[in-house]
């Protein structure tokens, strides 16, 4: 790879990316030209990724690999990384494992260092591979059924991330001084990780700590609403009613304090109405709800929340059409599997020769859904 | 899907469908119930594929700010009208949150799952008319059949439902407390004419055990006047159980008061985070236990004192607890019994004690036995008995071996004196006096040591040249 080559296949890269008219208007493509800067084809990599169209990605990176592409050694990671995503994405997490192993001892292997490379990177110091990339080491042992390697691994990557975060701290030299910021949001990042895989294997009290840990974290209100009222739906998850309706509160508090925007709105009202939720106040549930729908009709969870309380309300009936007219109305926003799930229990409910009904289901899903929609959801 | 858990509906996937027992129904059935089981929903939760646009597509250590990449992907401005799946692939930039994959969405119970003493058993039913005739006065019945009884949960024979059309339904919700243990049966009755104006009977059977979600063992230990009930709870569920409240509720005679461990220093935290950071009782499942410890005072009413010779019921335990989102049971155990208690009759107390005792010279201790029975009692016999063990006596008693002492009238006190000896010096214990009762001819159990606690024995030989201007008593 030499210095000729690529600026002639910089030259070829601006000139022939592959992009339909209507991803013109996707606002990554405004500045598609400087994507494509960084990286071979990337911003039709992206809009393929956005649009959940992985089993393209995976091509369009064999026939990149095929026929040699790529100039770059930064770009090959990339699309290392994009084609490990999307083989997880469609639940291929053995062949996503494997793709990750084709790193050479490692993502820590010298060879994947800006340095190594003097005549790409003249200034760049460091590892050019994707942070995503240790995340995912990271995470794909689980999805093989090796649980205690995925938290295993989330941990020694917490305490990789701390160091860098101390390093940068302490040699950070330039008035901006914020590196040290990307670090430290990657701690957040690892840290929410490992609470999700506590919270799937219900260890409540641990995942209570590690969320008080996030909390005394600075970040910004409406970062903290959103994490305390998780904080809120765990102590709801294990029973603690009243530990939930005081993280409500707190909540409130800080959303009352900010002007607002209409997702922090809904969020508080949301969580009303789980409270009167438990309390088996499914009227004003599904009212508190419906503020939400009103305010912003793409508000799934709000929407998916207010069918479930219909049902309890014993009126099945509007329960599945509040689902089945969000399908028509917002596919991208409501699709999926929760939704899905919820709406095939009603149905099984409701009909009984329920098979029909569900089959029309599955076949609408496969002409809209992205690649990795799970469509077991059907249980069809 | 086959349901899991103990029990639950045969037919169908976890929780719907039913048992059809055609013995009963001849022909076909225009109707057909559904049953699901509505025990509260669940939060999804999931490890969302989800990334940061920044941790794809540039080095890790490219995390300069001002470098050119970043600035590019700060310009970057996140759509709300994305009518792409967008959602399912990058992290939202404002909430980092979204990581821990929950989302805040309910699931309904996807499975009948196992029910336990103390919990409500809520199901919907629904009764579908799948054929493509009305039907029409529709009886319905739904009922909880166990070993030993049958318990209505709703019958609509007085107003009966006047019609089903062909692809409708009828729906309900029934509720009913679980108070029994073992095999239970929802049966699902409707009578109704069909199509053919023919009166048919659909009955459906959905079969579920309850099994006992608590082991509660107790010990009493009782240490001088004082009761301690250890309750240990062992949770027999497969899910984790939020102790909402465990309260012991004494007998009329108790009172009690749950002890509770110091808080370790970590819970201490700052005052605002305190209140949420409670940290929660939550015993797991399959064989998780929690311990709590009562200390019981008998409540000495001077009106009506104990006459509970032999008794021994201390009280019972209400325990409630909580599953996923607040799931309530409630149990209460059966009342928990003490040790034996032989009522004390008599009372013997050192009421004066000597501040100075010289060793190997006699010294008087005032006593005072106290009629505790609400009738006379005595004579009485006042020994210092001999000791049973190897040991010296480090006190012996002068005089009289024996000292006779008049009746005692009820709830009254007679006060004596002994004259004692001490062998040894230092804290001594005046022990093993025994109180004989010469008219019913019985002795007292030994009665507690009497410690002479804030007295001390003084050798004389030590002291009498340096403290010779000193008195001694």
């Amino acid at each position: 790879m030499d210095l000729q080559n690529i600026v002639e296949d910089q030259g070829e890269t601006l000139t022939t990316t592959s992009m339909n008219d209507s991803t013109l208007d996707h606002p990554l493509n405004s500045t598609s030209g400087s994507l494509n800067d960084i990286c071979y084809e990337l911003s039709s990599l992206q809009d393929l990724a956005c649009r959940g169209s992985w089993r393209s990605i995976l091509d369009k990176v064999a026939r990149a690999r095929t026929q040699s592409l790529l100039s770059k050694p930064h770009e090959h990671l990339i699309y290392l990384a994009y084609n490990t995503i999307a083989l997880a994405k469609l639940r291929r997490f053995s062949d996503a494992i494997a793709e990750l192993d084709t790193l050479e001892n490692g993502i820590d292997n010298v060879i994947y260092s800006y340095e190594n490379y003097p005549q790409h990177y003249p200034n760049q110091h460091g590892s050019m591979a994707p942070f995503a990339l240790r995340w995912l080491y990271a995470e794909l042992p689980s999805r093989v059924g090796n649980r205690q390697e995925t938290i295993d691994r989330f941990y020694t990557l917490l305490h990789f991330v701390r160091e860098k975060t101390k390093t940068k701290t302490n040699t950070n030299k330039d008035s901006s001084g914020m590196s040290d910021d990307i670090w430290r949001k990657r701690e957040g990042l690892v840290i929410n990780s490992i609470i999700s895989h506590h919270l799937s294997h219900k260890e409540f009290v641990v995942c209570l700590d590690l969320i008080k840990d996030l909390i005394s974290r600075d970040s910004t209100p409406g970062s903290r609403a959103v994490l305390i009222s998780k904080l809120g739906y765990v102590q709801m998850q294990l029973g603690d009613l009243e530990g939930a309706k005081t993280s409500f509160g707190m909540v409130e508090e800080i959303v009352t304090e900010e002007k607002v925007e209409i997702e922090l709105k809904n969020l508080v009202n949301r969580n009303k109405a789980m409270m009167f939720m438990v309390g088996k106040d499914y009227v004003s549930a599904v009212r508190e709800y419906q503020e939400c729908i009103d305010r912003d009709d793409s508000d799934v969870v709000a929407i998916n929340n207010k069918a479930l309380c219909l049902m309890y309300l014993r009126d099945l009936s509007d329960s599945i059409k509040v689902l089945e007219s969000a399908l028509e109305r917002v596919p991208t926003a409501a699709l999926n599997e929760t939704f899905v799930v919820n709406l095939c229990s009603m149905y099984e409910l409701a009909y009984v020769n329920h098979s029909d009904i569900k089959k029309t289901l599955s076949n609408w899903i496969a002409r809209v859904a992205p690649d990795d929609f799970d469509t077991s959801a059907t249980r069809v | 899907m086959v349901n899991e858990g103990e029990g639950g509906p045969s037919g169908g996937h976890g929780g719907y469908g039913g048992d059809n027992n055609d013995s009963d129904t001849d022909g076909t059935q225009s109707l057909a119930f559904r049953v699901m089981r509505l025990c509260r929903p669940t939060f999804h939760v999931e490890t969302p594929l989800r990334f940061d646009l920044s941790d794809l597509i540039v080095g890790e250590d490219d995390d300069d700010p001002q470098s050119q990449f970043r600035r590019l992907l700060q310009s970057q401005s996140s759509t709300t009208t994305d009518l792409t799946y967008t959602n399912r692939f990058l992290l939202h930039d404002d909430h980092p949150s979204d990581a821990m994959g929950l989302p805040g969405m309910l699931v309904l119970p996807q499975s009948f799952g196992a029910i336990y003493l103390g919990e409500t058993f809520c199901s919907y039913i629904s009764i579908n008319n799948s054929s493509s005739f009305e039907v029409r006065d529709i009886v319905i019945k739904a009922e909880i059949q166990t070993e030993r009884q049958r318990i209505l949960l709703l019958d609509t024979t007085k107003t009966p439902v006047e019609t089903i059309r062909a692809g409708g339904r009828y729906d309900f919700i029934v509720e009913h407390d679980v108070k029994e243990l073992g095999a239970h049966t929802l049966v699902c009755t409707a009578q109704y004419s069909d199509g053919d104006a023919e009166r048919k009977y659909l009955p459906q059977y959905f079969k579920f055990t309850v099994s006992n979600p608590l082991s509660v063992r107790t010990k009493v230990r009782v240490v001088k006047e004082t009761t301690y009930l250890e309750a240990c709870l062992e949770n027999n569920t497969k899910s984790n159980l939020y102790m909402d409240q465990v309260d012991f509720e004494p007998a009329s005679n108790w009172s009690a008061v749950l002890l509770r461990a110091d808080s370790h220093h970590s819970e201490k935290s700052v005052s605002a985070s305190r209140e949420i950071f409670k940290p929660p009782i939550l015993i797991k499942s399959g064989g998780g236990i929690h311990n709590y410890l009562y200390q019981l005072k008998p409540l000495l009413d001077e009106s009506a004192p104990m006459k509970f010779e032999g008794s021994n019921v201390l009280g019972k335990l209400q325990i409630t607890w909580r599953t996923n989102l607040g799931e309530p049971g409630r149990l209460q155990t059966q009342q928990i019994t003490g040790n034996l208690i032989t009522q004390k009759e008599i009372e013997l107390k050192a009421t004066k004690v000597p501040s100075v005792i010289i060793l190997e010279k006699p010294f008087t201790v005032c006593l005072s036995l106290t009629n505790l029975t609400e009738s006379k009692l005595g004579p009485f016999e006042v020994l210092l008995s001999l000791s049973d063990s190897q040991e010296e006596k480090s006190l012996i008693g002068v005089g009289l071996k024996k000292m006779a002492l008049p009746q005692v009238e009820a709830f009254r006190s007679l006060n004596f004196q002994m004259n004692l000896i001490p062998m040894e010096a230092g804290m001594q214990k005046i022990s093993g006096i025994t109180v004989f009762n010469t008219t019913e001819k019985k002795s007292y159990d030994p009665l507690p040591d009497i410690e002479v606690g804030l007295h001390m024995f003084l050798s004389c030989y030590c002291w009498s040249s340096n403290w010779s201007n000193q008195k001694h008593y």
